[in-house]
């Protein structure tokens, strides 16, 4: 087998797609989350600390309930007052969502790093009851299939349906419609008597809530019931990346999430070959290249439409 | 973004989201089982009790200001510069690579080189945002929270590769630098060096500049009404570019003076998201340079102070919860009360209406 090859069935192996869904769920709930904000006119760079607020209220609720699913309510609750804390300051007083987002993230740095010493010790806490994993006998019979999707965290499946359904909500349903009316044309949601207002706060707190569920996954779902300080590593801001990558389309936002994903895996089995550090930023890059190209095309077309 | 003046009803709600803030902090503190006057008496201390603590005060209020300018600067034209912390990190790794390259030279021809490549590479960072911003009208603060990360990442990179220390215990820094390039010390065991001079003149440069000079007024001019300011004749296009440029190039020399002021080597915690509290800094202070000056000397007593809290056993992120807590309630006070006001007329309408009926 030549070197090329060996590269090649590494990158696409069996493990590199299990560890892809596996990096991608947390990324998509926070990216369908983010999305809603988006469609409604609010720029949300705060996901991180949302996420990170999840994580950490899980594995509290988890530890002093010591089970798993009052990990989840609790992370559930935050998610919901987190989501009208940033729609009460965004939405009611008008701030700049920017500088709340920023804050935000800071704010739950700072404190689920001081709850989570204040309370477990500086070594963190770990093994708390956790979710756990999925194993699903028909599946194994599948071959590549079957040991991808198998064996995964309850919360991979999950987000398959939350994408649907956020893709429902967004492009099915009357309130869909208001959504993305509350953020694109909001003075004619209001003459249609619905205010765009209600639609922001909703949106900010489906996102709070998708958020807190990532964070919940990535505690109790990929570490078992560990936190760690800082542990949602930029993870918002890679959804924030997957939110203007998809145009907050939850469908595109999953595949967005997916793509992050392959990168990550691939950067973690070629670190023989290459750094994964490199392997990191093209994503970003992409992004970034994207939205060159999407902005481009538009002033094309509108060019062409003032020729005609 | 809110840009409002300076005056008596700003000192006043600044002073009362201080209070409400140590209020919430004090809270958070009784909860936890702390008292939060000890807490805040070893704060205090932790600031103030020995040289080596203020000389660090002013060390990290010198990263914060320059950090805190360096957005006011781009805000002043319109343009949102989040972009600091990977400007900062490419200027101080491209320094301190000048210095390992140079090594042997003199301190003379060094450092001005190694600052110039910082500025050099910073600023054609920034660049990137910049020109985007203003030839495609791409969201500057998307690509640049997005060119944040490439930078971290990059700079880790050729920190564990190809520029790595020789010293196997670093996982991922450069080389030491030669000791005759580090800026001199001030303070007997603190991180204050003779870099806080140099970073005292660029801001008053920076200072003057926005405040007091036609082109300072111009900016302003470009920032607030953008149209009317191309109308006059103005190149608003350019003095946008212009002002991103020199706002990652000051990013890029904080990142400098960490590295030959304090730490001595480029590592990736030459800063830890220090950027981003200059930013939340700056947007305190309503983007006004002299408020942003000011208010990250009272930000870094607030930081250094909370080292001293471990003393109590007091976890010293309270700080981080303390200083965003400030930064809702300055970003509320706003609505709140406009909202406030309009419910007050809404009533003295309804009041008055009553009265005359």
């Amino acid at each position: 087998m030549s070197e090329f090859e060996k590269i090649l069935s590494t990158v696409f192996s069996v493990g590199t797609l299990q560890q892809m869904l596996r990096s991608a769920t947390p990324v998509a709930l926070a990216a369908i989350g983010g999305s809603m904000t988006e469609h409604a006119g609010i720029m949300n760079i705060g996901m991180d600390g949302m996420i990170l607020m999840g994580a950490f209220f899980g594995v509290l609720g988890s530890f002093l309930g010591q089970s798993a699913l009052a990990g989840l309510g609790l992370a559930l609750l935050i998610g919901v007052l987190v989501g009208l804390f940033f729609a009460l300051l965004v939405v009611r007083y008008k701030s700049d969502e920017f500088i709340i987002g920023c804050a935000l993230n800071t704010f739950a740095l700072g404190l689920t790093s001081y709850l989570s010493r204040s309370v477990f010790g500086n070594n963190g806490t770990k093994g708390n009851p956790a979710l756990p994993a999925l194993h699903l006998p028909f599946l194994s019979k599948i071959p590549i299939l079957g040991p991808m999707l198998n064996d995964q965290s309850l919360f991979v499946y999950l987000t398959w349906i939350v994408v649907l359904l956020a893709w429902l909500f967004v492009y099915k349903t009357p309130y869909g419609l208001w959504l993305r009316a509350s953020g694109e044309k909001p003075d004619t949601l209001r003459t249609a008597g619905i205010s765009p207002k209600r639609m922001q706060w909703i949106a900010s707190l489906l996102c709070g809530i998708l958020c807190a569920l990532a964070g919940a996954h990535l505690s109790l779902g990929q570490l078992s019931g560990t936190f760690a300080e800082n542990m949602s590593n930029s993870r918002g801001y890679i959804a924030f990346a997957c939110v203007i990558f998809a145009a907050a389309h939850p469908g595109k936002a999953y595949l967005a999430a997916l793509m992050f994903g392959f990168f990550e895996a691939i950067g973690l089995r070629l670190q023989s070959y290459v750094s994964a550090d490199l392997t990191n930023t093209i994503p970003y890059l992409i992004t970034i290249i994207m939205m060159v190209y999407v902005v481009a095309r538009k002033q094309q077309r509108k060019k062409k439409l003032a020729r005609a | 973004m809110i840009k409002q003046k300076i005056n008596t009803g700003y000192l006043i709600s600044l002073g009362v989201s201080v209070l409400l803030a140590f209020l919430v902090g004090a809270v958070i503190l009784l909860c936890t089982g702390h008292s939060p006057l000890k807490a805040y008496g070893a704060m205090l201390s932790g600031a103030f009790s020995a040289p080596r603590h203020v000389g660090d005060v002013l060390e990290y209020a010198m990263v914060l200001g320059l950090c805190g300018l360096a957005c006011d600067l781009g805000s002043r034209v319109g343009i949102f510069n989040v972009g600091g912390e990977g400007q900062l990190l490419i200027g101080a790794l491209t320094a301190a690579q000048v210095g390992v390259a140079l090594d042997g030279a003199s301190a003379w021809v060094v450092i001005p080189l190694a600052a110039m490549a910082a500025i050099a590479s910073a600023g054609l960072y920034a660049l990137i945002p910049g020109v985007l911003k203003v030839k495609l009208k791409v969201n500057e603060v998307i690509t640049t929270i997005m060119l944040n990360t490439v930078a971290a990442s990059l700079c880790q990179f050729m920190a564990k590769g190809p520029w790595k220390s020789s010293n196997r215990t670093l996982i991922a820094a450069t080389e030491r630098l030669n000791a005759d390039y580090w800026f001199g010390g001030l303070l007997r065991g603190s991180k204050l060096s003779t870099a806080i001079f140099a970073a005292a003149a660029i801001a008053f440069v920076v200072w003057y500049v926005m405040q007091k000079t036609t082109p300072g007024y111009e900016m302003k001019l470009t920032g607030q009404n953008p149209r009317f300011a191309r109308f006059s004749g103005l190149r608003i296009d350019r003095k946008i570019i212009l002002c991103m440029t020199v706002s990652g190039a000051m990013c890029g020399l904080v990142g400098m003076f960490r590295v030959y002021g304090a730490e001595h080597l480029f590592k990736p915690g030459v800063s830890n998201d220090y950027y981003f509290e200059g930013l939340m800094v700056a947007m305190i202070a309503r983007y006004q340079p002299l408020a942003t000056i000011l208010l990250s000397l009272f930000f870094a007593v607030l930081k250094i102070g909370a080292e001293g809290l471990q003393q109590v056993g007091v976890p010293n992120q309270i700080y981080l919860i303390i200083q965003t807590v400030i930064i809702f309630f300055m970003a509320a006070q706003g609505g709140f009360l406009e909202q406030l006001s309009h419910s007050r007329n809404l009533n003295s309408i309804r009041s008055s209406k009553k009265g005359g009926a």
